[in-house]
């Protein structure tokens, strides 16, 4: 990399956020490089994907091979980021989700509507493929899907229970291949997804996003760099970005007409309150003072469970790719009392690992049997529920520092009452399901904890309340963006990422065609 | 449940989300014995208990294998359980405090009412000791597992029944031969469900 290179844009991280936006972008001919501090992965070669506990002394799966290096910390995970240990699923915002304030006063409405970002979530389906059931409901938009991977049995014993309470069982959708597509196989259902899937069945942002656009020459992606800070100048224009280099420590700099942070929600708010100037003392793009406020993580509840019928029958391989199977937020049309919703992700058990047989009561030969008799009908049950923006931000630690000597990035979760009442209700509901499904509870998770990272540099209309408008596009600083989990003014109940990667994408035409109109 | 608290504070910290499950039926004691994505040593053959004394590691074996006998199937000193147990007590100063001083009061109290220590009882008497131990360990809450029962020897039970279970359901014994986990697969299609539900 010349020292003296510009680039049309850097793009600081290569998860599922960056790695779309900057194969979007070198596909339209811009000059992009990807930064990211972790290493390159060899997907095929990397992972434990095919391993199994005994085969190591503390019987922990490690996420990569010996000596391969990669997910070492929260900086440094990877070309790829999270992607490669995603779980995929993948589903679109409905109007509902992006318009809380509209329809419950309550939450933040997005600056713009679900069907201006649909084309985008088209796009990214048909680029990455996304398997699910197209099931015509109001609150979660259908998609351009690969056909849908069948349920377990186990979930169709859990769609007969939910039924009788009027709740309704879907089909996950997943980014994940349920059909052999532009060169990746179909999923072979080895059912350790999470653990980086060695085939790309299942999307991940440096197989399918980035590798591709290297062949348009326009793309570079520099591993191993860990930003530190996005600089900016005198003129109120960002210039590129300083770095410190994983291996050798030593301090590098990318210069760019335009920065786009994308490191991951947490870390890419982070950033942007290092990246002090004389011109933004409290963080980069901060003048609102909204820079880390609104974090609004998802919660989730969890109920781990026996289902009756399946008591005392033969194991079978069930692994699949987790979770088959989802309860749709179905609260919006009933009667409650707080303000919007939860969906529950279920039976997502990797039975390689049988941590809840620590739970079973008794000792001995009959303790032994009754784990054995339980094993195949153990189902986990977690509801994740949306937190409304509140008190929640995240911050720097002024006395606590990294490995590469950079402030640890704090969370600081209140939850409200509001939240609460979900918590306690997703609870409610999940352990009714499960019992008119037959299901025997084992234990009830007590306390929700916090999931999927969202908000800290929300976009919105007013520069006075938000950090990037509707382009995710700072309002303080022309050319720079903000493309993450962190822009999300609400949070939905879902599984952002879809989201993410179709903002991305809308971002990415953006930024291209301001650099071709030169107004950037 | 808890009366629910009209705000609670957390401070996370820097703990790293990976947007992993929630309530993960994977969380094993020894999972962090080590630094999150550190690559593994190869497996030492430990030939030697590093924590427990001769006595400490006798005890903790026959307790063992009292909770997972070897029935059709091995029980949890043929899967190595033992050595298991002090590779986890080992790496995690709170298990030692808990398993010194519990084990020390389980000894006297073995002694105190049965007249001799527990390895010198014979099985029956064994599993007579370690009934109401078990008892009170079941009637605590789900949320109290992995936290000290409020007695040292039911304490002691409980973490020698929950290392046990840990050690045992993920040893090829436990789990393959046991209960027969058969994933880990190719599969060309995912098969569709033909029961009756």
């Amino acid at each position: 990399m010349a020292a003296d290179k510009v680039y049309d844009v850097v793009v600081v991280g290569a998860g599922a956020s960056g790695g779309t936006l900057a194969a979007h972008l070198a596909r339209a001919g811009v000059d992009v490089c990807v930064i990211e501090g972790g290493p390159a992965i060899n997907t095929r070669t990397d992972f434990n994907t095919h391993a199994l506990p005994y085969q190591f002394e503390n019987r922990a799966i490690p996420t990569m091979k010996p000596g391969k290096p990669g997910f070492d910390s929260e900086r440094s995970r990877g070309v790829g980021g999270k992607s490669l240990t995603w779980n995929a699923v993948a589903w679109r915002f409905s109007e509902r989700d992006f318009k809380g304030r509209t329809y419950e006063g309550a939450g933040e409405d997005w600056p713009f509507h679900y069907a201006d970002l649909a084309p985008y979530y088209s796009a990214i389906e048909r680029e990455v493929g996304v398997c699910g059931n197209r099931d015509g409901l109001e609150d979660l938009p259908d998609g351009e899907f690969l056909p849908p991977v069948p349920m377990k049995c186990t979930d169709v014993a859990v769609m007969k229970g939910a039924a009788k309470l009027g709740v309704k069982v879907i089909h996950v959708r997943k980014a994940t291949l349920s059909r052999p597509m532009k060169g990746r196989p179909a999923c072979h259902f080895c059912g350790n997804c999470m653990a980086g899937c060695d085939v790309v069945a299942k999307y991940n942002s440096a197989d399918v996003h980035l590798k591709p656009a290297l062949k348009t020459g326009k793309l570079t992606i520099r591993p191993n760099a860990i930003v530190r800070e996005v600089t900016v100048s005198n003129e109120n224009r960002v210039t590129g970005v300083k770095y410190i280099d994983r291996e050798s420590r030593r301090e590098g700099e990318v210069r760019a007409c335009v920065v786009v942070v994308s490191c991951a929600c947490v870390q890419s708010v982070a950033l942007l309150q290092m990246s002090k100037s004389r011109l933004y003392p409290d963080g980069l793009g901060n003048s609102s003072g909204h820079l880390g406020k609104h974090f609004i993580p998802h919660f989730t509840g969890g109920v781990q469970c026996f289902l009756g019928e399946f008591v005392g029958k033969t194991s079978v391989n069930d692994e699949g790719y987790l979770d088959h199977a989802y309860i749709p937020s179905f609260m919006h049309n009933r009667k409650r009392d707080y303000a919007r919703s939860f969906g529950v992700q279920f039976n997502y058990q990797n039975r390689r690992a049988v941590g809840w047989a620590r739970m079973v009561k008794g000792f001995g030969a009959s303790y032994k049997q009754a784990v054995k008799e339980r094993y195949p009908a153990f189902l986990t049950f977690a509801p994740y529920g949306e937190m409304l923006p509140g008190k929640s931000h995240v911050d720097l630690d002024p006395n606590v520092k990294d490995s590469y000597g950079l402030p640890r990035a704090r969370r600081h979760v209140f939850y409200s009452e509001n939240d609460i009442k979900i918590f306690k209700d997703m609870t409610k509901w999940s352990v009714e399901i499960l019992k008119a499904a037959g299901a025997d509870i084992l234990a009830v998770g007590e306390e929700p904890r916090t999931n999927h990272e969202l908000g800290g540099a929300r976009m919105g209309a007013d520069p006075k309340t938000s950090v990037v408008n509707q382009w995710c596009q700072s309002h303080d600083v022309k050319n720079l963006f903000v493309v993450d989990g962190a822009v999300f003014p609400s949070a939905s109940e879902k599984n952002p990422t879809h989201t993410m990667m179709a903002l991305a994408a809308r971002t990415a035409e953006r930024i291209a065609g301001e650099l071709k109109r030169r107004s950037l | 449940m808890k009366a629910p608290r009209r705000e609670a504070l957390r401070i996370v910290g820097a703990i790293s989300s990976t947007c992993a499950f929630p309530f993960a039926a994977n969380e094993l004691y020894a999972q962090h014995a080590g630094p999150h994505g550190e690559s593994p040593a190869p497996p030492p053959a430990r030939t030697q208990p590093e924590f427990f004394t001769a006595e400490e590691f006798a005890l903790v074996s026959r307790m063992a294998d009292l909770i997972i006998p070897a029935t059709s199937t091995p029980g949890a000193l043929a899967a190595g359980v033992p050595m298991y147990i002090d590779m986890v007590v080992s790496r995690n100063q709170e298990a030692q405090r808990l398993f010194r001083t519990s084990i020390a009061a389980f000894d006297l109290s073995c002694r105190a009412r049965r007249g001799k220590p527990f390895l010198e009882l014979d099985e029956a008497a064994q599993i007579e000791v370690l009934t109401p131990l078990c008892e009170a360990a079941d009637a605590e809450a789900p949320s109290a597992q992995g936290r000290a029962g409020r007695k040292p020897e039911v304490a002691l039970f409980k973490a020698v029944k929950s290392m046990t279970a840990d050690g045992y359901y993920t040893s090829k014994a436990g789990l393959i031969d046991e209960l027969g986990y058969s994933g880990n697969t190719v599969m060309a299609e995912f098969p569709v469900c033909t029961h009756e539900h």
